[in-house]
């Protein structure tokens, strides 16, 4: 690692009171990371801004229940992101969000991705360009294989880029290495997509597709959940493994267990559609030993000793 | 014409009278020729009242045809001359349903009933060159026999039935008339068949049988391929299966159909099956007939103590279907599974009516329907109905119908039904007609696919969740391709991106 990067991360974390991330990854030194300290909620020195959340409201479409209420972010290339909260305090709406689910409808705030306006297009459109979301209950499709699925998957993101499409030989060659790097059965391609799949089988089919797209922002909403240990170590290691210095992970989780195998720079704490607290892995600490009540105390202290709320 | 009727007279038996009068003159005019037939032609002394053969005009012209071409004088096992006669009288006062039966509401069997019968004067028809193509279009290389049953009659030419174990036995019933097996033909259709299943009994020129003995396994399916070769305008293919305690079986039947451009035929099959304890077998039942094709199937099922029984059906053919199975429980523990794929092109109706009645502990029962409707003129019917008795406690029983309406103006009429007395029971149905699953079209959008080619990939394989279940790929890829050719011409399956807003 650059050494004069490092020494900028340490100076960033120093000037925001935020202890050190364990894991500072400063791939680009270009940055102009001073000047973003205020505006950011977490502002790591790494690279380019991939993705920009501001002031994002969103409501349920059906009922009309307003569920986030101005959420801001930014994610930038080579950054592990978690955010944690309550139930029902809007992790997993900010994540079906960013894929434009149309369970929910976007009411105010803007979210760019590469520098254009992620809120105007299709979810098919978003998957192509790079955004990737794990479910948290993956749909089964019997009747569809999964090697036909994948197929399909890959060559719309591949076209998307430019890319010759791949032939269902020349798919095999593609998605075995994949295949064999996330330590799963070539099996796997044969059966229907998540028919009858165990819990753990849906979480690593969900990185199997990840790992397909190549995605460039990867959101993994609860891939911890239902995972005995030893599959949770692996799922964290396929996606450790697939991190790429040009692409960013955002994690929604409930527990810091996954947090020790796939270690972020950030974490944001969500309540009632917000961050209200965004700091590194020493808040999952605070979160695993104090609850959430551990948190506003924090806050609390922090607001107290005259330093501004980390969120907007 | 007829709601007037209604008014005038009130009466629904005038309204019957008045539906059935133009097929009765018919069918009287028909019965002056059959007393002279009957006085001549007959096996036997003439029996009492066959020279009225029956009250309903349809029944009367079907079993006259049969009668005419000389089918009925041939001699016959007993099982089947039994069955026969025990069938002949009990037509004699059928009535052919109409919609205004509960059980034929949705399924108006008209064009049945205006087919005039006729049934060709060999009972054996030979094979040709068009028949010789169609068996050579249903390969099913991992089956250990193969039967070919002709219009009804078993072409044990075409057939191959060396390979299988030496104490099975599969063949026309004729070749081997002290079958014990053969006890069984007919029983369950009489008590529990449907009036279509009585004419088959009554018309049946032969009998398929297979007999598989107490602990024997048949590793690899029995492949029982049925061709309706055009020369008859009515065929009765009959099928009698037992399977002897610890016997384990695949038995698939095909019903494939006459070349294109053919008369419209009508194929009345029934199939018995029989399982004794502990007894496996899996039925596959697909039907592919030419579109012109009327196609009545009664499958009756008795199942013993810890017995399995697990059919799956798919049909793509013909204009009017139906299958009536009817599954009755005789001993604890037994094991039922039906799947049910059936897709409904431009003027198809196809109907599944299916019956299970649990009368003993523990036993389990699984229901998939999956009916596509692809046309404005396409019809699904589904009525099924499981009965939990008092005694079947423990049950676990689940059923599930799911419909796709694809065209505006496609119909379905689903009665899915679960009659629980019991209390001790563990049972779950459930129905949905509509347009694809929402969540399954946003899986494939999250994933960089589009809407246009989600849907359509998805329309495509509604039905592989129930023909999946079919280990062999010729046999997958024929029911692919009868699926590929009706949904090739539906609109919302062409233009691209139609839901994507």
């Amino acid at each position: 690692m650059d050494i004069a990067a490092m020494q900028h991360s340490s100076h960033c974390a120093l000037l925001r009171g935020v202890p050190h991330p364990r894991h500072t990854i400063c791939w680009n030194t270009k940055t102009r990371h001073g000047k973003r300290l205020r505006c950011s909620t977490v502002t790591l020195c790494s690279g380019q801004v991939l993705l920009e959340v501001k002031d994002l409201e969103a409501k349920v479409a059906e009922t009309g229940n307003t569920i986030l209420r101005g959420v801001n972010l930014t994610i930038r290339e080579g950054e592990t992101h978690a955010i944690m909260g309550t139930n029902g305090s809007g992790k997993s709406t900010l994540s079906k969000c960013l894929v434009g689910h149309p369970d929910y409808e976007i009411t105010g705030g803007t979210v760019t991705y590469k520098g254009e306006n992620l809120l105007d297009m299709e979810p098919e459109e978003r998957a192509r360009a790079g955004i990737f979301m794990s479910f948290q209950s993956p749909v089964e499709i019997p009747g569809v294989s999964n090697s036909d699925f994948l197929r399909l998957a890959a060559n719309a993101r591949r076209k998307q880029r430019g890319e010759p499409e791949l032939e269902p030989l020349e798919f095999y060659g593609f998605v075995m290495p994949k295949l064999a790097a996330l330590k799963m059965n070539p099996d796997f391609l044969n059966r229907d997509v998540n028919a009858n799949f165990s819990g753990g089988e849906k979480k690593r089919n969900e990185i199997l597709q990840l790992s397909v797209l190549e995605a460039d922002v990867a959101v993994l909403d609860e891939i911890d959940s239902g995972l005995d240990i030893d599959a949770l170590r692996d799922v964290a290691d396929a996606v450790n493994g697939l991190k790429r210095p040009d692409s960013a992970t955002l994690m929604v989780t409930h527990y810091k267990r996954l947090l020790n195998y796939v270690v972020p720079e950030a974490v944001h704490i969500m309540e009632a559609g917000r961050i209200i607290y965004s700091g590194g892995l020493e808040v999952a600490d605070i979160l695993e030993k104090d609850g959430y009540e551990g948190i506003k105390t924090l806050i609390k202290k922090e607001a107290a000793a005259g330093k501004e709320p980390v969120a907007a | 014409m007829q709601f007037v009727m209604r008014i005038i007279w009130g009466a629904p038996q005038l309204q019957r009278s008045h539906r059935y009068s133009r097929a009765q003159r018919r069918s009287n005019q028909q019965q002056t020729v059959l007393t002279v037939l009957s006085a001549e032609g007959l096996n036997g002394p003439p029996k009492q009242g066959q020279t009225e053969l029956a009250e309903d005009g349809w029944i009367s012209r079907t079993l006259a045809a049969f009668r005419t071409s000389g089918a009925d004088i041939q001699s016959v096992p007993a099982p089947m001359e039994e069955m026969r006669v025990d069938c002949l009288a009990a037509l004699r006062t059928q009535r052919m349903p109409t919609t205004r039966n509960e059980e034929y509401r949705f399924t108006d069997i008209a064009p049945i009933l205006q087919l005039e019968p006729q049934v060709a004067a060999s009972a054996t028809v030979l094979p040709g060159e068009a028949i010789a193509a169609l068996v050579e279009a249903s390969p099913l290389k991992e089956a250990v026999a193969r039967v070919v049953v002709i219009d009804g009659a078993v072409a044990s030419q075409l057939s191959d039935t060396e390979r299988l174990p030496q104490e099975v036995f599969v063949g026309s019933l004729r070749e081997a008339p002290a079958l014990p097996a053969a006890q069984q033909l007919g029983k369950q259709a009489r008590l529990r068949g449907s009036p279509f299943a009585l004419v088959n009994g009554a018309t049946a020129q032969d009998v398929l049988c297979i007999a598989v003995p107490e602990g024997v396994t048949v590793e690899s399916p029995i492949h029982v391929l049925y061709i309706t070769s055009g020369a008859s305008s009515v065929t009765a293919p009959r099928l009698l299966c037992t399977l002897g305690a610890d016997a384990c079986a695949e038995v698939i039947e095909e019903f494939v159909g006459p070349a294109k451009g053919a008369e419209a035929h009508f194929c009345n099959a029934v199939a018995e099956f029989d399982l004794a304890d502990r007894a496996q077998l899996l039925h596959g039942y697909v039907a592919l007939e030419g579109r012109r094709a009327l196609h009545m199937k009664g499958t009756l099922v008795r199942q013993a103590a810890e017995s399995s029984y697990k059919l799956t059906e798919a049909r793509l053919g013909g204009r009017l279907t139906r299958q009536d199975i009817n599954i009755e429980q005789a001993g604890e523990a037994t094991q039922t599974e039906m799947g049910s794929f059936l897709l409904c092109g431009d003027e198809q109706l196809h109907d599944l009516h299916s019956k299970l009645r649990l009368e003993h502990p523990r036993g389990t029962a699984n229901q998939l329907h999956k009916c596509i409707v692809a046309a404005g003129r396409g019809r699904g019917v589904f009525d099924g109905a499981v009965k939990v008795e008092q005694k079947a406690q423990k049950t676990d029983a689940g059923q599930l119908s799911r419909n796709l309406l694809l065209v505006p103006r496609a119909t379905v009429n689903v009665k899915p039904n679960l009659q629980i007395v019991a209390d001790d029971v563990k049972c779950t149905h459930g129905c949905a007609v509509s347009d694809l699953e929402e969540s399954q079209l946003f899986y494939f959008r999250a994933r960089g696919v589009d809407a246009a080619m989600a849907r359509k990939v998805l329309v495509y394989s509604f039905g592989a969740e129930v023909t999946g279940e079919f280990a062999y790929p010729e046999l997958r890829a024929r029911i692919q391709a009868a699926v590929d050719r009706t949904l090739a011409n539906v609109p919302i399956l062409e233009e691209p991106a139609a839901e994507a807003a």
